[in-house]
């Protein structure tokens, strides 16, 4: 960006994607989608999701979002203003959520855990996978995120992401049961996923200007493959495809390796969302142009 | 107490950027780092070239959004509603840097930047090093010459009055463009000028009643 285009014209952030910046972007994917795992495994009381689940978020998404800080040993002053800041709030749900996930593995493997600590481990678990998306819309410079519907949609593709893990999981390990469900809940998320992001990219489009320069560099600028191979053909339309020939052949007449692939697209398409709206963050320009 | 805050004549300001450089000098910044800048537009060609110059910094808004976002506590609001970063609590987030609307805020990657790269330290980023160590891994931004105003109020001087109480690029604007004083005070020359001159505050619909007003063209 030329200087004289700096606050003239929609300008993009910076800090949240570029340079080191993209360590924030992997931590905010892992920390949602190993708490996402965590919670989907253990609905269906797959211990060794729930492990993995863990151990995605506490040491991917912890350990990147610490790399990420410029001040890593600083980071416990972080939890000091949960009463405004949604970093304060999700490094309080994410520890919260590691503490406890990390008691409950351990009383499940030598004695039993309570109910009532995996209930509350579960609403933690679903607090750290919602707060990315809330503080990036309390952002009010840039529109493209600054909507009510970008926490829904990072929940969605959390969801859908942890989902999709769990099911492998479950395939592994025989599962203890519950394979149908699983598979009705990954559809639900699907279908709900295909609502939630046009719905998003649409009102985002016709909002402010900076807005509309957003949504086209995501569909038609310059990472446009990004959009349309890496969401739209990988993450979505490939994992729906699979989903949809389940319908007609049943789960187990698909091939195997077949799902694998289907559920690491669906991360592929996923972490490239995550990527483009953090990318596409543009600020609304602030100074006028004079006349002509 | 006092509410400091500027006023900005557009119409004065011939776009020369002393106020950047002098900014700049009072505070030791590094190279890149800027707590004020003048954002030029222009439009037209040739002989038809119009261009306006608008001086930007932070704007001390009373309803910051940088302060409510900082996770650490290290960005704050004093009484006299000068915002403030502790670069010792600063955990280095940028939240702050994305939540500001105004976009006055600059993460502080490289203290090893030279202005001179390759030929070392000038004696002045020295001295600069000593007297103001800002800290790299930290959000760094416009403080309104806090140590100026402070220093000066007890010795009794007036900011915005008294050069030496007064922020550096209010006394370096050549065009007197820039007025400082207390937004409080029905008198001050600050309060009259935004009643007189209808002043606005930059984008008020951000909601975060920023201190810095301007006197439009």
């Amino acid at each position: 960006m030329k200087p004289y285009e700096w606050m003239v014209k929609p300008t993009p952030q910076t800090e949240w994607i570029d340079g080191r910046g993209i360590l924030f972007w992997i931590a905010f994917f892992f920390i949602e989608l190993g708490a996402a795992m965590f919670l989907v495994s253990s609905l269906f009381g797959n211990l060794f999701g729930e492990l993995i689940g863990w151990l995605l978020c506490a040491v991917l998404g912890g350990g990147f979002h610490l790399v990420y800080l410029g001040h890593p040993l600083r980071f416990y002053r972080m939890i000091l203003r949960p009463q405004t800041s949604w970093i304060s709030r999700g490094l309080l749900f994410v520890s919260g959520f590691l503490v406890l996930g990390l008691v409950h593995i351990a009383l499940s493997l030598w004695t039993a855990s309570t109910l009532v600590l995996l209930i509350v481990t579960n609403v933690l678990a679903f607090l750290a996978i919602i707060y990315g998306g809330f503080a990036m819309s309390y952002i009010r410079g840039i529109p493209l995120w600054n909507s009510a519907l970008l926490p829904v949609l990072y929940t969605v593709a959390g969801l859908w992401g942890g989902a999709e893990l769990s099911a492998v999981v479950e395939l592994q390990s025989g599962g203890p049961g519950g394979n149908a469900m699983l598979e009705d809940l990954i559809k639900i998320l699907l279908a709900a996923f295909i609502v939630v992001f046009p719905t998003y990219l649409i009102t985002a489009r016709y909002g402010l200007s900076a807005g509309k320069t957003s949504v086209s560099e995501i569909v038609k600028g310059k990472w446009w493959p990004f959009f349309w191979v890496g969401v739209i053909v990988l993450g979505i339309a490939l994992p729906m495809g699979v989903i949809i020939a389940s319908f007609v052949v049943g789960i187990s007449g698909i091939p195997l390796a077949l799902l694998y692939l289907s559920v690491a697209f669906e991360l592929i398409g996923d972490l490239m969302l995550r990527y483009l709206i953090l990318k596409a963050g543009y600020y609304n320009p602030l100074v006028p142009m004079p006349g002509p | 107490m006092p509410r400091w805050g500027m006023v900005i004549n557009l119409q004065k300001c011939v776009g020369c950027y002393a106020c950047v450089l002098a900014c700049k000098q009072e505070h030791f910044l590094p190279p890149g780092i800027f707590w004020g800048r003048v954002v030029v537009g222009e439009t037209g060609q040739r002989a038809a070239v119009t261009k306006a110059a608008y001086p930007v910094l932070c704007n001390h808004c009373e309803d910051a959004a940088c302060v409510k976002v900082c996770p650490t506590g290290a960005t704050v609001q004093r009484e006299d509603g000068i915002v403030t970063v502790d670069y010792d609590k600063c955990a280095g987030c940028r939240y702050c840097v994305l939540a500001c609307p105004y976009q006055q805020r600059t993460y502080y990657a490289d203290s090893k930047k030279e202005y001179f790269p390759g030929q070392g330290l000038t004696p002045l980023e020295k001295i600069g090093k000593e007297l103001y160590p800002l800290q790299e891994g930290s959000v760094l931004k416009c403080n309104f010459c806090i140590e100026r105003i402070d220093s000066g109020l007890k010795k009794g001087l007036v900011p915005g009055v008294d050069r030496e109480a007064t922020p550096a690029c209010v006394i370096a604007c050549p065009a007197k463009a820039r007025y400082f004083g207390d937004l409080n005070d029905a008198n001050s020359e600050v309060t009259l000028l935004i009643k007189e001159k209808k002043a606005s505050q930059f984008h008020p619909e951000f909601g975060t009643d920023p201190s810095v007003y301007y006197i439009l063209r």
